[in-house]
């Protein structure tokens, strides 16, 4: 470098000089040619000087960088002479040992004993962390599975229709379903941990002793049927209680589960009534069949006269036995959809005066005035004769029945053309039907509980005609009634069209 | 056991007619009622002998006439003898609450109902000789 330095101080004044005596040189020839040349000269000795600094600058420059590059050279190898010297030692030390008899070649093979004991307990260690990942990963599947699963059951439990509630051993609540909140009037998203006895109306305590008797208990299940009131009205059902046990084997929590069993039991119940009926109403003609038979039998009729009658008690009263029967069995087969239909083109008017000719006797004997209205007009439906025809039976008879002595039935029909209907109406002087009795009035066995004295019955017709009219001809039955004044029952068919007519 | 009154309760007039027929061959008085009401009135003022009454019918029933029977004097102590339809109409305690001294389901023999009013006549008679 510093030679360097020497050099271009060397350098520099060679062109410097050279450049000023060339400069003068060139002024002196110039100045012998005249004024003008002189004006060259000057320039020509300015440029020469400004190129002698330039080069000057340049020169500098360059003898800095120079500089430059020698430091940083310099620092990289002090770096390099830096790292060498540890790796020398590293090497000094493993000769060493080399020199060193016995002790140092234990050493060493102490060092590859617990080098390879590393190794092994660190492939080890590897293989190990490998099966914990794995079952990591196992456990998280599991734990996604059984969330899955809880989400799976919770959905099941909260969408069921039965109430479930399940309770600790402080009688908390641990979880209880949308229905089990209807049921006892709690949220039952906001109602965890609270105390069962704050949650359940005092009025349904019946269940909550159930809850601690089964609890104290401590069986499995115990079952029973309890009556609690839902939106006011009483419903049965059917409890059953189940003990949760912890590992001790003691009873931790106790599960209960409500089955609303009223409609079972009203089924039950019209089934029972049904029953209950029908064998009475089946053992009525049966008993005088039974009765007259064995008078007959035993010659306790003395003459023919008084026999001919008795033959004629068994004979219609087995025809009543026979039409108790058709009743119950065509309600069956409506009902199932097997029974076979004829349907015509019927006049409701002629239809109407037929039964009444069979009724008449009937009327007659109850002092029962029947009054008929009959319209001129076109009031023909398409509809099977014999159903309709029980139909007519059946409301007369039933208007009939229960009006008093001295009364009067009605029976009138109407054609409104523009809806193209054909309506029957039956009205009585009766004992009418209480208002919140109206409504049930068509059901299946169903009879009015204060008119049951004034007349008997099955409880069978009225559903039949519903039956016969809504179901099988597409019809509507109706009924008004007042108490103590009467009753109108009816019935509307479509009037069969032109086309039903040709068609048959 | 000739000339003992016996009153016969059934809404179903052939039943009536037929035990009537029976009992007045075999030389039995009969009066006849169509329901309770009827039949009171009837044993209030025929004074029977025995009651046979139909469980089920209109206006007042065969238990309702019992009760109303057994209330009075007069009658309190009629043997009663009650047809019925259905079975277990009324329970064993009820029966003999009501002194009820038989029951008969229906279909019945007029025969065995003839054979029950003679014994239940009887063991009054001997019971009570008058």
């Amino acid at each position: 470098m510093k030679f360097a330095r020497q050099a271009y101080a060397i350098v520099t004044t060679i062109v410097v000089c050279s450049l000023v005596a060339a400069a003068l040189a060139g002024w002196k020839d110039l100045s012998v040619t005249g004024a003008t040349s002189n004006f060259y000269g000057v320039l020509l000795l300015i440029a020469c000087c400004a190129g002698a600094v330039g080069v000057i600058w340049l020169g500098w420059h360059c003898l800095r960088l120079a500089g430059a590059v020698t430091s940083i050279a310099n620092q990289i190898n002090k770096k390099i002479s830096d790292l060498r010297l540890p790796i020398g030692d590293c090497k000094t030390e493993i000769e060493n040992l080399h020199r060193t008899p016995n002790g140092g070649k234990s050493k060493i093979e102490n060092i590859n004993l617990l080098g390879e004991t590393l190794t092994q307990w660190l492939d080890s260690c590897s293989g190990y962390i490998g099966t914990l990942e794995n079952q990591i990963k196992d456990l998280q599947l599991q734990i996604q599975l059984s969330h899955r699963q809880k989400r799976n059951t919770e959905a099941i439990i909260y969408s069921l229709r039965d109430a479930v509630i399940v309770i600790d051993e402080f009688d908390r609540l641990l979880m209880a379903n949308d229905a089990a909140g209807r049921l006892f009037n709690f949220d039952h998203k906001n109602a965890q941990h609270k105390p069962i006895g704050e949650l359940v109306d005092k009025s349904k305590s019946v269940f909550i002793d159930f809850l601690r008797q089964s609890r104290c208990s401590k069986t499995e299940a115990t079952r029973r049927e309890i009556q609690l009131a839902q939106e006011a009205r009483p419903r049965t059902f059917d409890c059953i209680v189940s003990c949760v046990y912890d590992q001790r084997q003691e009873v931790c929590g106790v599960v209960a589960v409500l089955h609303d069993i009223t409609r079972e039991k009203e089924v039950s119940q019209m089934k029972n009534d049904f029953v209950s009926h029908v064998s009475h109403e089946l053992k009525t003609p049966l008993a005088s069949i039974t009765a007259y038979s064995e008078m007959l039998a035993d010659g306790e009729a003395d003459d023919e006269q008084t026999r001919k009658q008795f033959y004629s008690v068994i004979q219609n009263q087995a025809k009543r036995l026979n039409r108790l029967i058709e009743d119950i069995l065509n309600i069956s087969r409506i009902e199932s959809g097997l029974i076979k239909v004829e349907k015509k083109p019927v006049s409701l008017t002629i239809l109407i005066e037929e039964q009444l000719q069979m009724i008449k006797g009937y009327a007659e004997e109850k002092n029962i005035t029947v009054i008929t209205q009959k319209p001129i007009v076109y009031d023909q439906v398409y509809a099977d004769r014999d159903m309709i025809s029980q139909v007519v039976v059946n409301l007369l008879s039933n208007a009939i029945k229960y009006t008093p002595s001295g009364g009067s039935v009605t029976i009138e029909t109407a054609v409104d053309e523009t809806t193209g209907i054909a309506r029957v109406t039956v009205t009585d002087t009766g004992v009418g039907i209480p208002p919140d009795e109206v409504g049930r009035i068509f059901d299946k066995f169903y009879r009015v509980d204060a008119n049951k004295k004034q007349a008997k019955g099955t409880g069978l017709g009225l559903n039949l005609v519903k039956q016969i009219v809504e179901k099988v001809h597409n019809g509507r039955v109706f009924v008004r009634s007042q108490p103590g004044v009467g009753s109108t029952f009816g019935f509307e068919l479509p009037l069969a069209t032109v086309q039903m007519v040709e068609a048959t | 056991m000739t000339g003992k009154k016996v009153l016969v309760v059934d809404d179903e007039i052939h039943i009536v007619h037929v035990v009537a027929i029976k009992l007045r061959n075999n030389g039995y008085e009969v009066v006849t009622a169509e329901n309770g009401a009827e039949a009171f009135e009837l044993a209030c003022q025929e004074n029977p002998d025995i009651i046979v009454t139909d469980f089920q019918m209109p206006v007042m029933t065969g238990l309702e006439l019992v009760q109303k029977l057994r209330q009075r004097e007069q009658t309190k102590n009629i043997p009663v003898i009650l047809l019925t339809a259905r079975n277990f109409a009324i329970s064993q305690e009820q029966q003999e609450e009501l002194q009820i001294s038989d029951c008969l389901s229906k279909p019945f023999s007029p025969k065995e109902l003839l054979g029950n009013i003679e014994d239940i006549l009887y063991h009054r008679a001997v019971n009570n000789p008058a």
